[in-house]
């Protein structure tokens, strides 16, 4: 592949470069949490709950235990007794969760036995013969049921099924509705959806009783796992190893298997073998604790007749299922961009998080942003087509203009960069907007629907822990650093230590790239290497679209240090100031003179080998720590919630060109273009490689995929038969256009962009259906927007007009 | 997703299959490409005690062109039939409706016969084999018999094959109209997914465009896929104009008894029935070259 020098004027940062891991995706040589095999290693299989609300009235586990291969069979009695509950994310600690239900059953899937055999297979020939004796309960499956007063408490010691309430007021909201010329109010529901990466959880766990340290190998993506496995195991944290050199198959977001790692670890323990859980698809849906936001707005806008938007009121109540976790969170996420990418001054926000008896809720990418930006961007059009204004020019009226950054919206947050306009304004003409309009034009006078969607909306990136203070004020916590340590050995190869696992985000490439540019070595000699929990620096995870920019930042921070000590080697020994040296490829030399040079094997032989040689107060060897803090830091919110949420914000337009097939309610996307502006791409092919899969997975979200649960609490989509991901034959042909607007506050100018793609496609997919909906009078706001729901609304319109 | 425990045989010929499924009984399942019966032994909602496995025996394997039918071999891989140019000249409706079945992958594993006799009322080769009124060749210990589709087809995954009985062969007549034409649509959630509603049609023309012999029928909207003879009568004689169809599409749908489930109502499905059987037979006269 041919290397284009980057335009921004660095060497490797942002040049089309291979990828340094996927040789061995491609070549089926990744190694996986299915690929860990220890010798006398046990499987797992679970006993699930068939009832959405029951109390356990007795189990037999004996003629399970009769079948040959079966070592063991755990229940929730025992499990409970010997473990602590996992963590809660908001302030509810009667909400206790374990990975084995005692007593009480609360979704129908949950766990309440696991069985423990030589095979897996013998494993699930024994499920089905522990008996469990049920006496069901009553249930509540919908989220406004759940919310009355009479409704059935799906967790009787917290005393209500409301995880959490508050109602924000940023800036002068009454006030501003009272001016206004004009309101509008309507409903926006985002459907239970999730991401359902290929891989299912695994994790293997080993102990070894005469270390007493406990080995786990998961599939993982999860900040403060080993802290988390430890704490509800009862063990100290350095008793516990987590090995982050396993390849995730797939997570965005939601590999977060603490319950199922608690289990294996505990039966690992007790049983003195080592063992393993794979979940198998049916487990994984139901029981894997994997769903994601199923959230509804009752969304307020206050506007002029000028388009200018003043004013939103924002009633978000999302349902999280049985149990809470970190699931509450993903409505304090979006109070950093909760005015999207547009001027408006006051907001009232009343986030509701509610529980009920289905399966419970885990982050899923964007962590909650991507259902906002859908109904932000609802609002928007429904304000144009309210005013008769086109779509763009309300759009380009509201947006932040780039002569604003920093910009301060009113809940608190500053957008560090951006130039909305300008990227909004690439993607129309890349798909021809004049044209496209004709084409939509043309296809309605031949009688179909066809309609054009806009999305603008904003990726918060970096992460931090602002939503876990502001939604728990009992929980102070402002750190969230990633590190990377660089090692130079004495061959002068090059080293990377990243110290969490990655799920598909191309990590390597981009510490190698990072430390190569810094360094100015070839990154395609650079090795990068996953630590284990116990040798590992501080991390947190690849969340929250921050690898770019923490791990990036840290990587540099690391190999500036090496830099640093080879520039202060050689001035030492040149017996100069090292404002006199100059650093070119690694070699060292005097400025003006190339012949006076230490070169850099040179360089890194008087750091191992020759001590006499070494400057004083320099440590031995050559390696270098870096651990960075969020660059904007988090805050300590407000009293009334202001806080700083993530530092960097990248932008997405999406257009999008939609038919549907009148007499079926069958949509077909016709054309599809992004335009993203991530600022400084440390590789492009890995930005593009995201943005592609976060657009099919908002294809998924906006019109396929969907948990749905029949009214007796069973969940009716648990295979990939009813449960739709969208595939080759229902994604277009998608078209990205690039924009760079650095940031200010990181390394390169880098921001986020994990989660691009999936924050604006299901907004601008709705408005492309509506806009098609449009000349019949009828309109949707309800994920998924299925061909059923679709043939429905058409049908309702010629009812209507017959 | 581990299927209950079962014993394997690997039969060599088709007389050895058969003697095994008469030893075993109701409890002994035939597989084929495995496309469905995996899965749901995986799920274990089949239990079978005992899989017999065809794969091996060539003999099941075979597209035989003859003048007034073509016969082919149960086990004959779906991909292989779809590519058969002969076949397709002959019946061109397999073409057609094999593109609808899952994916080229799939398509590489599964068989004709595994999917005909699964009998799921929307698949497509089911569909298919009940509008050209297709004859499946049953074997078994004790001979043969040939059943046809709207005797073979008797509910939703359920033939008229005895458990003794292992289908060996499919026979589908070839039409030797000149102006001959046919087509497959269907609607589902996403390409490949099991259809929501699937329509079928072939037509034969005389030199004015009239129509000359008709078949259509819909798949999904009932136990067992459905063929509409007296209402493709109906076309005879006339030049399928826009009246006609209608009301011929309509009346099929009104003869419907769809269920409902999460992607589709009843009324949906009844809706697209009316639908896409005016679509097919309107696709099967451009076929034939009629129309416009």
């Amino acid at each position: 592949m041919a290397e284009e020098k980057s335009p921004s004027g660095f060497r490797y940062i942002g040049t089309k470069r291979r990828t340094k891991e996927d040789p061995r995706f491609v070549t089926g040589r990744g190694h996986y949490a299915a690929d860990i095999a220890l010798p006398g290693m046990k499987h797992i299989a679970l006993v699930a709950s068939p009832h959405p609300s029951a109390r356990i009235v007795s189990i037999n586990t004996k003629p399970a235990l009769a079948v040959p291969g079966v070592l063991y069979v755990l229940t929730g009695e025992e499990f409970q007794g010997g473990t602590d509950a996992l963590y809660v994310g908001v302030d509810a600690p009667k909400v206790t969760r374990y990975a084995l239900a005692r007593g009480i059953v609360r979704y129908a899937g949950e766990w309440v036995a696991a069985v423990v055999a030589d095979t897996r297979a013998i494993a699930e020939d024994a499920a089905e013969l522990v008996e469990v004796e049920y006496e069901s309960l009553p249930y509540v499956i919908d989220p406004e049921a759940a919310l009355a007063p009479d409704a059935h408490l799906v967790h009787k010691a917290h005393g209500s099924n409301v995880l959490y309430h508050r109602k924000f007021v940023w800036g002068p909201v009454e006030e501003a509705f009272a001016k206004a010329d004009h309101k509008l109010a309507f409903r926006a529901t985002w459907g239970r959806s999730s991401t359902v990466p290929i891989e299912t959880f695994g994790v293997a766990a080993q102990w070894d009783a005469g270390t007493g340290l406990l080995d786990i190998w998961a599939s993982i993506q999860m900040p403060k796992f080993p802290d988390q496995a430890a704490r509800a195991l009862k063990l100290p944290g350095n008793a516990v190893r987590v090995h982050f050199d396993v390849d995730v198959g797939g997570s965005y977001g939601l590999k977060r298997g603490i319950k199922h790692t608690v289990l294996v670890g505990f039966l690992a323990k007790r049983l003195g073998v080592p063992v393993r859980l794979i979940e198998d698809r049916l487990e994984n849906m139901r029981g894997g604790d994997m769903h994601g936001p199923d959230r509804f707005f009752d969304m307020q806008v206050a506007f002029d007749r000028d388009g200018t938007i003043r004013a939103l009121k924002i009633r978000a109540v999302d349902d999280v299922g049985a149990y809470a976790g970190r699931s509450p969170l993903q409505l304090g996420k979006p109070v950093g961009a909760i005015c999207g990418p547009y001027q408006i001054r006051a907001i009232e926000y009343e986030p509701t998080s509610v529980m009920t008896n289905k399966t419970p809720q885990e982050a899923v990418r964007g962590f909650g942003q991507a259902p906002t930006n859908f109904a932000l961007e609802r609002a928007m059009d429904r304000v144009a087509r309210y005013l008769k204004m086109d779509r763009i020019e309300l759009r380009r009226k509201n947006l932040i203009r780039k002569d604003q950054f920093p910009y301060l919206i009113p809940s608190g947050t500053s957008y560090d960069s951006g130039d909305y306009h300008a990227v909004l304004d690439k993607a129309l003409a890349a798909i021809d907007y004049p044209a496209l309009e004709r084409e939509r034009d043309e296809a309605r006078k031949a009688g179909r629907l066809a309609g054009i969607g806009i999305s603008t909306c904003l990726e918060p990136s970096g992460g931090n822990t602002s939503f876990e203070i502001l939604f728990n004020p009992k929980n102070e916590t402002t750190t969230w650093m990633d590190s990377c340590l660089v090692r130079v050995d004495l061959s002068g190869s090059i080293t990377g230590l990243m110290n969490t696992s990655s799920s598909g985000q191309g990590h390597e490439t981009l510490v190698s790239t990072v430390i190569g540019e810094v360094l100015e070595r070839d990154p395609a000699a650079i090795r990068v290497i996953h630590a284990d929990s116990l040798s590992a620096l501080p991390s947190n995870s690849p969340v929250g679209s921050r690898m770019a920019i923490m791990l990036g930042g840290a990587a540099a921070g690391a190999a500036r240090k090496i830099k640093d000590t080879l520039v202060a080697i050689a001035a030492h020994n040149f017996e100069c100031s090292p404002q006199d040296l100059e650093y070119r490829d690694g070699n060292v030399n005097v400025k003006g003179v190339p012949s006076k040079v230490l070169t850099w094997d040179q360089l890194v032989e008087i750091a191992h080998r020759k001590y006499h040689q070494m400057p004083p107060g320099i440590e031995p060897g050559l390696q270098a720590k870096f651990v960075w803090e969020v660059p904007t830091g988090p805050t300590v919110p407000t009293p009334d919630g202001r806080v700083q949420m993530y530092p960097c914000y990248s932008f997405e337009t999406h257009i999008v060109y939609v038919e549907i097939d009148p007499d079926t309610g069958k949509p077909s996307l016709k054309r599809y273009v992004c335009g993203h502006d991530c600022g400084v791409m440390i590789n492009p092919d890995i930005v593009h490689g995201m943005t592609y899969g976060g657009i099919a997975h908002g294809i998924g979200a906006s019109l396929y995929e969907k948990f749905a649960y029949t009214e007796d609490g069973q969940l009716a989509s648990g295979t990939f038969m009813d449960y739709l991901i969208p595939s080759a034959m229902e994604v277009p042909d998608i078209h990205i256009v690039d924009h760079c607007t650095p940031s200010p506050l990181t390394t390169f100018g880098q921001k986020g962009s994990g989660e691009a793609g999936y924050l604006g496609a299901p907004a601008a997919i709705a408005n492309a259906v509506n806009d098609a909906l449009d000349p019949l009078g009828v309109s949707i706001d309800t994920l998924p927007m299925s061909h059923l729901a679709l043939w429905e609304r058409i049908s309702s319109a010629a009812k209507k007009s017959a | 997703m581990k299927s209950a425990p079962f014993e394997y045989l690997r039969a060599d010929s088709i007389a050895s299959a058969c003697e095994a499924l008469r030893r075993e009984g109701d409890s002994a399942k035939i597989i084929a490409g495995g496309q469905s019966l995996v899965p749901i032994m995986a799920m274990r909602l089949v239990r079978p005690s005992l899989l017999v496995d065809i794969n091996e025996i060539a003999a099941l394997k075979f597209i035989a062109v003859e003048r007034d039918a073509v016969r082919i071999g149960a086990c004959t891989r779906q991909a292989l039939v779809e590519r058969d140019d002969a076949l397709a000249s002959r019946v061109p409706l397999l073409r057609q409706a094999l593109a609808w079945v899952g994916h080229v992958q799939t398509r590489n594993r599964g068989t004709l016969g595994g999917s005909i006799v699964h009998a799921d009322p929307c698949a497509e080769l089911p569909l298919a084999a009940q509008v050209l009124g297709a004859k499946m060749v049953l074997r078994s210990s004790s001979g043969a018999r040939t059943l046809a589709a709207e005797e073979f087809f008797t509910g939703p995954m359920v033939t008229a094959t005895d458990s003794s009985e292992c289908l060996e062969e499919v026979h589908w007549p070839v039409w030797s109209e000149p102006r001959t034409g046919c087509a497959f649509t269907e609607i589902a959630n996403r390409h490949g997914d099991f259809a929501m509603v699937s329509a079928a049609c072939q037509l034969a023309l005389d030199g004015e465009g009239r129509c000359v012999r008709a078949a259509f029928g819909l798949g999904g909207v009932g136990q067992t896929p459905l063929a509409f003879p007296r209402l493709a009568a109906r076309l005879l004689g006339t030049k399928l104009d826009e009246a006609v169809v209608k009301s011929v599409a309509q009346d099929a749908a009104a003869q419907t008894e769809p269920g409902s489930d999460l992607f589709a109502t009843a009324d949906y499905r009844r809706h697209l029935a009316g639908v896409l059987a005016a679509r097919v037979i309107r696709a099967a006269q451009e076929k034939a070259g009629g129309g416009k």
